[in-house]
């Protein structure tokens, strides 16, 4: 048994570490098959074939691993995809790491191909496809090589460039044509895996949204660069960063260390109505990203109407009801990685109806002081309001003054026993949550009603719609006005409420995203109609200017870049088939024809007289002719090439070198001779002279 | 094949060259067109042809009152059964030497032709079977041509080989004098081979291997002569046929079992020369020496596969 190509079995294990990276991706492998699978990988690249000698152990630890797998499958702590995709990777990394042969290179491709198809149904990411293209890619050279190895007898080289070379050219092809096939051809949307349900790459859910906020968690959340909401807005502000609240829950109970809500779930419906409806509403169309993590409702303040939601599950996509929740929380009823849905805000701007949609409970919540407030708070408050018992106006000078007496900072001084005065009076630094919470009380004790509002603060312009990430969540304060309804005053230094990460990070992750949607939107969304769509665009006659005049009769005739495209596409088919048949009509440069061109070379620059245009075969018949010794070297040479060119038996690996290093010594040799002969002729010349 | 240029070499001396493009020739399976004056040897070297290759040999001479039935053969009647039955003529033997073909009438010519080309006769409606193998050296004179019917083109064609012997060195010729005298060489040349061996050997050539790039070659001269200035009609696809053929037994002398370019190049002017058709109205040996040099001039242009 002939040993097998190293490279070929480089290809075929590196095509397997792309079919598992196809279901990696998705990051809803457990962490060990992670581990397990990317070892084997490791190994088996440096030629380590662990399990070569050890199959039947390993066999039975695969065994193993299958009931361990079929278990947690039962007890439902794993999913059944979840569950098949770390089994076929396990079966693949012990092929990879077995004796490689026939049996072993088909088994790798096979569970190459289930990983790719549980992939499939793990995640519909961009790196997913990229993952397929490169599994595709390396399988098939890998197989091809194969092939080629097979027919090769033994103790001959594979022709492993000639095999390449073409094969690669082929698979561009293929490729492209996929591409091409892709955007062209009718498809329609099969909705069998939910692409949308995977969380993406590193994906936790970092927003953290619980049944209470407490006071001294840690805050590096402000520095999470993760994406968790995109929205698109009806009407357009139009601007690049959005200056607007996005609202999550209130909360109207604290007891020194944590908010919370006095009144729990009440109805389920599709659709739920916060406040009544004005006549000049902000309409948001919203994904929740699996970022986000949570199941609360986010939108604009202030929300008039949130529903309509879809949850996006592995299993398919379907309508979620809402709850509504104490604190004006709508939540989701369907657990899902991710969620889309509609809102309705009224502008910042707008008469709210007096408290809606609050009941007593609550309502009375709003003057609550925890048990053990330390006095010096409403002292604070007192001597800082100097009288002034106008709501509005006693929030904003109590936040004027947080604002400019007080540090932001993300650090937190362990757990502190009454955490507001140890911002209040110790530290005087503190960040979003820490100065909401200082508002809202110092406005209680002063018998101004207000409660903690948290969401998000901010939004970025991407592709005509607003992305907020883990980083813009922030904390508020909510004033009750009377007459008014709640009104939100932000306490927090203005340049502390966005997102605290790092601008190159969030560059980068914005780029990130700007693919990922112009993936999403041009290659998991593309449909038929977007198909149709674009053929439209392009027929469709050029809207009239609105100023122009309507003289000119409308043509029926499809606009001038309907053509201009046409020429443009039937050039470049032109220009592709030209440049196709120019390559494939190019005489193919044999190992034959370049073993004569370096022969040619030795022999001119050895200055061998030669006519014009005497091909190497005549040149030899010329010198035999003549007794020539250089005939010598160059018959058996022109004989081999002859045989190689025409003769329908190439040359063997190493042989041209043989040759030419051959005729080299003839011709250095004539060269020592051709120098001793002028001496010998001068010699008597010279004499007779 | 060595052996059998020793064996002509013999009775024709002086001659290697010529001796192996007859040799090549045969072995094709093609017919050959000697051209030359008067007593250069022409008869001599096909004659030993036939007795170095063990054929049955015939010899007609061809001349302006000449019948196809005087080389075809004829029904006779036979009193006794009061029946005809066909009597071969010379035309019935395996190498058959057709001296001065040019002076019989052109339906002589193409009674031979018939046979050159099937293998077969036609005669009052019924065909009969020439021998096997069946070769034709035909003879004819440049230089006198009263009384003569020039060969039709189409005739031309069917002849594999065209050659000149010319006049033997004067060494070689002084050398005849001296040993051979009067007596001919004829008797010392032995059998080498026999007709099956010859079969075989023809057969053997129609292996010998033609790569793509030495078709294409081939092809692209042909193309070359039909597109030249000068030339009237260039190399038709019999002649194509008949140089693939003859640079294969070529490759074969230089003992290989595929055909290089420089096969294709040295059975091109014996091939191809009488084959084109020259604008300009020379006769006789200028307009053999010219065509000729056009087939040259044209191999040069032509780049040979590398």
């Amino acid at each position: 048994m002939k040993r097998p190509l190293r490279l070929r079995l480089a290809l075929r294990d590196l095509a397997a570490g792309f079919a598992f990276g196809a279901m990696a991706m998705s990051g809803q492998l457990p962490v060990w098959v992670l581990v397990l699978f990317l070892g084997a990988l490791v190994l088996a690249l440096f030629d380590v074939r662990l399990v070569a000698r050890f199959h039947r152990l390993s066999a039975l630890g695969l065994l193993v691993v299958a009931v361990l797998l079929g278990l947690q499958l039962t007890s439902g702590a794993m999913n059944a995809v979840v569950a098949a995709c770390s089994f076929a990777s396990l079966i693949a990394a012990q092929r990879m790491l077995s004796t490689p042969n026939a049996a072993a290179e088909g088994q790798t491709h096979l569970t190459g191909l289930l990983m790719v198809a549980g992939g499939a149904a793990l995640s519909g990411d961009m790196t997913y496809a990229l993952c397929l293209i490169a599994f595709g890619v390396l399988a098939s050279l890998s197989l091809a090589l194969g092939v080629v190895e097979a027919a090769v007898p033994d103790g001959e080289p594979v022709p492993v460039r000639a095999v390449l070379r073409p094969l690669s050219t082929g698979l561009m092809f293929a490729v492209a044509g996929a591409v091409a096939f892709f955007v062209l051809f009718p498809r329609l949307n099969w909705a069998m895996v939910g692409p949308r349900s995977a969380p993406g790459l590193g994906a936790v859910s970092s927003a953290g949204y619980s049944n209470t906020v407490r006071l001294g968690g840690a805050g590096t959340i402000k520095g999470n660069p993760r994406v968790v909401l995109r929205a698109t807005l009806t009407p357009d502000p139009g601007r690049e960063a959005l200056d607007a609240y996005w609202v999550g829950r209130t909360y109207d109970t604290f007891d020194g260390m944590e908010w919370t809500n006095v009144v729990g779930a009440q109805q389920t419906e599709r659709q739920i109505t916060l406040r009544p409806a004005s006549d000049t509403l902000l309409h948001q169309r919203i994904e929740l990203l699996p970022a986000y993590g949570a199941r609360t409702l986010i939108a604009l303040e202030m929300p008039s109407r949130l529903g309509n939601a879809m949850a996006h599950t592995p299993t398919g996509t379907r309508s979620s009801p809402v709850q509504l929740q104490g604190g004006g929380e709508v939540r989701f009823t369907v657990s899902a990685p991710s969620y889309t849905y509609e809102a309705y805000s009224l502008p910042p701007d707008a008469k709210a109806g007096l408290s809606p949609g609050l009941v007593q409970a609550e309502r009375d919540q709003l003057l609550a002081l925890p048990e053990h407030l330390d006095p010096r708070v409403a002292q604070l408050a007192a001597q800082v309001l100097q009288g002034e018992k106008e709501p509005l106006a006693a929030a904003r000078k109590l936040a004027a003054f947080l604002q400019r007496d007080y540090g932001y900072t993300l650090e937190q001084a362990g757990t502190p026993e009454d955490p507001l005065a140890e911002f209040l009076f110790v530290r005087k630094a503190g960040h979003c949550e820490h100065f909401a919470t200082a508002l809202t009380l110092m406005l209680r004790t002063q018998g101004i009603g207000a409660r903690l509002a948290t969401g998000f603060y901010g939004g970025t312009r991407m592709d005509g719609g607003y992305l907020v990430r883990a980083g813009d969540a922030h904390a508020w304060t909510h004033v009750l006005v009377p007459g008014r309804g709640f009104i939100t005053v932000d306490a927090t230094p203005p340049s502390n409420r966005p997102s605290q990460g790092s601008a190159l990070l969030e560059n980068l992750l914005a780029f990130y995203e700007a693919v990922e949607a112009r993936w999403r939107n041009s290659v998991v969304d593309y449909s038929f109609r977007d198909q149709f769509e674009l053929a439209r665009a392009l027929v469709r006659p050029p809207r009239r200017a609105p100023g122009a005049p309507a003289n000119n009769a409308p043509s029926r005739l499809p606009p001038p870049r309907a053509w201009v495209t046409a020429a443009v596409v039937a050039f470049a088919v032109w220009r592709a088939g030209r440049f196709v048949s120019r390559w494939t009509g190019r005489a193919p440069v044999l190992e034959a024809t370049r073993f004569l061109d370096r022969v040619d070379a030795a022999l001119q620059k050895a200055r061998v007289p030669r006519l014009e245009h005497e091909s190497l075969e005549d040149l030899t018949t010329r010198l035999a002719r003549d007794g020539h010794p250089l005939a010598l070297a160059l018959t058996p040479l022109t004989r081999r090439y002859l045989e190689a060119r025409f003769g329908g038996r190439a040359l063997r690996e190493g042989e041209a070198e043989h040759l030419l290093a051959t005729l080299r010594r003839a011709l250095d040799a004539e060269a020592a001779r051709r120098a001793v002969k002028p001496d010998g002729q001068a010699g008597p010349t010279a004499r007779a002279s | 094949m060595e052996r059998l240029a020793a064996q002509l070499g013999r009775a024709v001396q002086g001659k290697p060259e010529e001796v192996r493009r007859v040799v090549t020739c045969v072995v094709a399976g093609g017919h050959l067109l000697l051209e030359d004056m008067p007593g250069v040897g022409k008869t001599t070297l096909a004659e030993a042809l036939a007795r170095a290759c063990a054929l049955s040999f015939s010899r007609i001479q061809f001349t302006a009152d000449l019948l196809p039935a005087d080389i075809l053969g004829a029904q006779v009647f036979h009193a006794q059964t009061a029946t005809f039955s066909f009597r071969p003529g010379p035309l019935f033997r395996q190498l058959v030497l057709a001296d001065e073909l040019n002076r019989a009438p052109p339906r002589t010519q193409s009674a031979l032709l018939e046979g050159m080309a099937q293998g077969q006769v036609s005669l009052d409606g019924q065909t009969h079977a020439l021998p096997s193998p069946f070769t034709v050296v035909a003879t004819q004179n440049p230089v006198d041509f009263s009384g003569t019917y020039p060969l039709p083109d189409s005739q031309l064609d069917r002849f594999l080989v065209r050659l000149s012997l010319g006049h033997p060195a004067p060494d070689v010729e002084a050398r005849l004098l001296t040993t051979r005298g009067a007596a001919s060489p004829l008797p010392s040349v032995e059998a080498v081979t026999g007709p099956e061996e010859l079969a075989s050997l023809r057969d053997f050539v129609q292996d010998v291997r033609l790569d793509a790039a030495v078709a294409d070659y081939v092809v692209r001269l042909a193309r070359a002569t039909r597109e030249h200035g000068d030339l009237e009609r260039g190399a038709s696809t019999r002649a194509v046929l008949a140089l693939g053929s003859a640079a294969r037994a070529q490759a074969l002398w230089e003992g290989r079992d595929f055909v290089t370019p420089g096969d294709v190049r040295a059975m091109l002017v014996p091939c191809w020369a009488h084959r084109v058709l020259l604008r300009s109205a020379v006769q006789g040996v200028s307009a053999r020496d010219e065509a000729a040099h056009l087939v040259e001039e044209i191999a040069r242009k032509v780049a040979a596969p590398r």
